[in-house]
């Protein structure tokens, strides 16, 4: 189980947010929340709609800057950074929204994240490992428009692995799969672990959490509401109260 | 260099022969195109054979205006940058090359530097306003009308030179006008003057030789930017376009990548500009005007945004359409507007690349027809 922030070992942390509070207008989005995420696991976030977790992660990412506080990946202040720097230093993203290349095929999707790290003649190597990776073989010449949604969720999934990150965040990445499509993106997920990529969901879907059976955060107005294994979230009287107990 | 295969579309048998020249970003990648292509250059390059001095000097005047339509094409076909102030580009390259020629030519001799500041110049201006745009990540069309703000002030400070105070060394702004030797003595507005060595070659605008010259230098142009847009930044272009925060994200820096296509189309749009200058031997504050950076954007949008070829053809035609329009006064801007609505309501991403993927639809339903009846006739599988 993940402690909160300033009490692990550096080394076993990749990343920090500490204090963070983004203010839209009159709302806080983020209302000073601390987050410390180990390396090499997963970790999911829970929360109600509204809660900040979509948010937390434009935040982690550098889409948007926080109104106050701190964001620390691998121990370096990266709070300033624009997305493309944290980007270069290991952290990736899938966003909610579906985030491919619609006009170009799934190979010409691939070549784009695969070119910052590799020669154009080592691409086709590389994408055949990532598209093996996530079951969509064959599809290379496809244009992403005819994929269906399952597929372009992997898509968007394998277009942040191509950037070989060390943090990936996926937010909601199994929104609109079919069960046998959730199934097989829970064991995408896994096999990520495994391969020395620290992997942050946030999702609704409960049963795809209880899978992963991974440290989990639950947020709510913005702040750290609850932290623990997945039993013992799911246990947790006041999290079923404000959340699980609506689903 | 490897490029990633095609759209969905089949490569072509010519694919390892021609490389980048014919990569799935251009339209146009098989035997038919290329035929078309080579055809069409052959033809241009024998017209001044066949045709008169008169409409000679109209053709180049359309060849000049692909560069714009080439360099409109490039930031916002691939990139998704719509300038609706291309023109002034184009006419900082055409005051540039005038300004520094009219004052270099007697020393040197020839238009060298002049041609080459005429480029450099819109491409400094492209960096300085360019930098404070996509720095401050505008987007869409406040950078369209921001463009279209800047070209109109430069235009309305440009009108506002009369005052013989407004003179650079031998060269006199002129107000109104346009640009002009600052005094008799000082030489005339040269038409391009290339000095190679100790050769000079001069290429008058009404003459058949700078025709050539414009004709080589935009195909070379036109080969030439095939080859950047099929490239590794082609396609980190049109993921640009498609959705920049998701190519940042992959560590790319937007901003940079959106000004540095920004700064080489200013320098594709100056070359138009120090062109047109040296085949009129003026250039005036109108070039800085709504109507020709509107129309650069009509070109471009009939032809088809997202293809070279496509928005060069669409600057072509509608320039010919123009000039036949032309003795009807206003009607022209008019009848051109006119084909850019229809156009836009029946091909919305152009005339060209619409008639373009029925001519490939027709042509894989032939081939398909024929290649099924070759096979039933040799009784091959095509394995």
């Amino acid at each position: 189980m993940n402690a909160p922030a300033h009490q692990n070992d550096a080394s076993d942390v990749i990343l920090e947010a500490r204090g963070l509070v983004q203010v839209y207008g009159g709302i806080r989005a983020l209302d000073g929340l601390d987050l410390t995420i180990k390396r090499d696991a997963i970790h999911c976030i829970i929360g109600p709609n509204g809660a900040g977790k979509s948010t937390l992660f434009k935040m982690l990412m550098g889409v948007e800057r926080p109104t106050s506080g701190r964001v620390l990946f691998n121990g370096q202040d990266v709070t300033r950074l624009r997305t493309f720097a944290r980007a270069r230093l290991g952290m990736a993203i899938k966003f909610q929204a579906m985030q491919v290349f619609q006009e170009l095929t799934v190979y010409q999707n691939l070549f784009i994240p695969l070119r910052r790290n590799y020669r154009p003649r080592a691409i086709p190597d590389q994408a055949a490992q990532v598209l093996a990776q996530l079951h969509l073989e064959g599809t290379e010449s496809q244009l992403v428009g005819d994929l269906s949604h399952g597929q372009q969720q992997w898509l968007a999934i394998g277009m942040s692995l191509a950037a070989e990150p060390t943090l990936l965040l996926l937010d909601e990445p199994t929104a609109g799969m079919s069960p046998d499509e959730t199934d097989l993106t829970s064991e995408i997920v896994k096999s990520l672990q495994h391969k020395g990529v620290t992997v942050v969901v946030i999702e609704h879907d409960m049963a795809f959490i209880r899978g992963l059976n991974s440290p989990t955060s639950v947020l709510h107005y913005g702040r750290l509401f609850a932290h623990g294994s997945f039993a013992e979230i799911e246990q947790n009287e006041e999290v079923r109260r404000i959340y699980m107990g609506t689903l | 260099m490897k490029t990633p295969p095609s759209s969905g579309a089949p490569s072509s048998v010519l694919d390892p022969y021609l490389g980048l020249l014919n990569g799935p970003q251009t339209m146009g990648r098989g035997v038919p195109f290329w035929v078309g292509f080579i055809a069409i250059v052959t033809v241009l390059a024998l017209c001044p054979e066949f045709l008169r001095r008169y409409d000679i000097i109209n053709f180049s005047n359309f060849l000049i205006s692909g560069f714009l339509a080439l360099s409109l094409s490039l930031i916002w076909g691939y990139c998704g940058i719509l300038s609706l102030g291309q023109a002034a580009f184009f006419g900082i390259g055409g005051y540039a090359y005038g300004i520094v020629a009219l004052n270099l030519l007697n020393s040197h001799g020839n238009t060298d530097v002049a041609m080459i500041a005429g480029i450099i110049v819109p491409m400094i201006f492209a960096v300085f306003i360019g930098g404070i745009m996509f720095y401050a990540r505008l987007r869409g069309v406040y950078i369209a009308i921001l463009m279209l703000v800047v070209s109109l002030l430069i235009g309305l400070f440009m009108r506002q030179t009369a005052d013989p105070s407004y003179t650079m060394g031998a060269a006199y702004l002129g107000g109104m006008n346009g640009l002009r030797p600052a005094s008799a003595d000082d030489p005339l507005l040269p038409s391009l003057i290339l000095g190679l060595g100790k050769s000079v070659v001069e290429l008058d605008g009404r003459d058949a030789s700078f025709y050539y010259f414009v004709l080589g230098l935009l195909t070379v142009t036109y080969l030439g930017l095939r080859c950047l847009v099929n490239s590794s930044y082609g396609y980190i272009l049109v993921g640009c376009r498609e959705d920049p925060e998701r190519t940042e994200t992959f560590g790319y820096d937007v901003r940079l990548i959106q000004l540095s296509v920004f700064c080489l189309a200013a320098g594709i749009a100056g070359l138009s500009g120090v062109l047109y200058t040296a085949w009129g031997t003026y250039i005036h504050p109108d070039g800085f005007g709504v109507g020709p950076n509107i129309l650069v954007v009509i070109w471009v949008a009939v032809g088809g945004r997202k293809d070279l070829g496509t928005a060069l053809l669409g600057a072509l035609v509608l320039e010919w359409v123009s000039l036949r329009l032309v003795s009807e006064g206003e009607i022209a801007l008019l009848a051109l507007g006119s084909i850019l609505v229809v156009v836009m309501l029946i091909a919305p991403r152009g005339l060209a690349v619409t008639l373009g993927e029925y001519f490939n639809t027709a042509e894989t339903y032939v081939m398909t027809r024929f290649g099924s009846r070759a096979n039933k006739v040799t009784g091959s599988d095509g394995k």
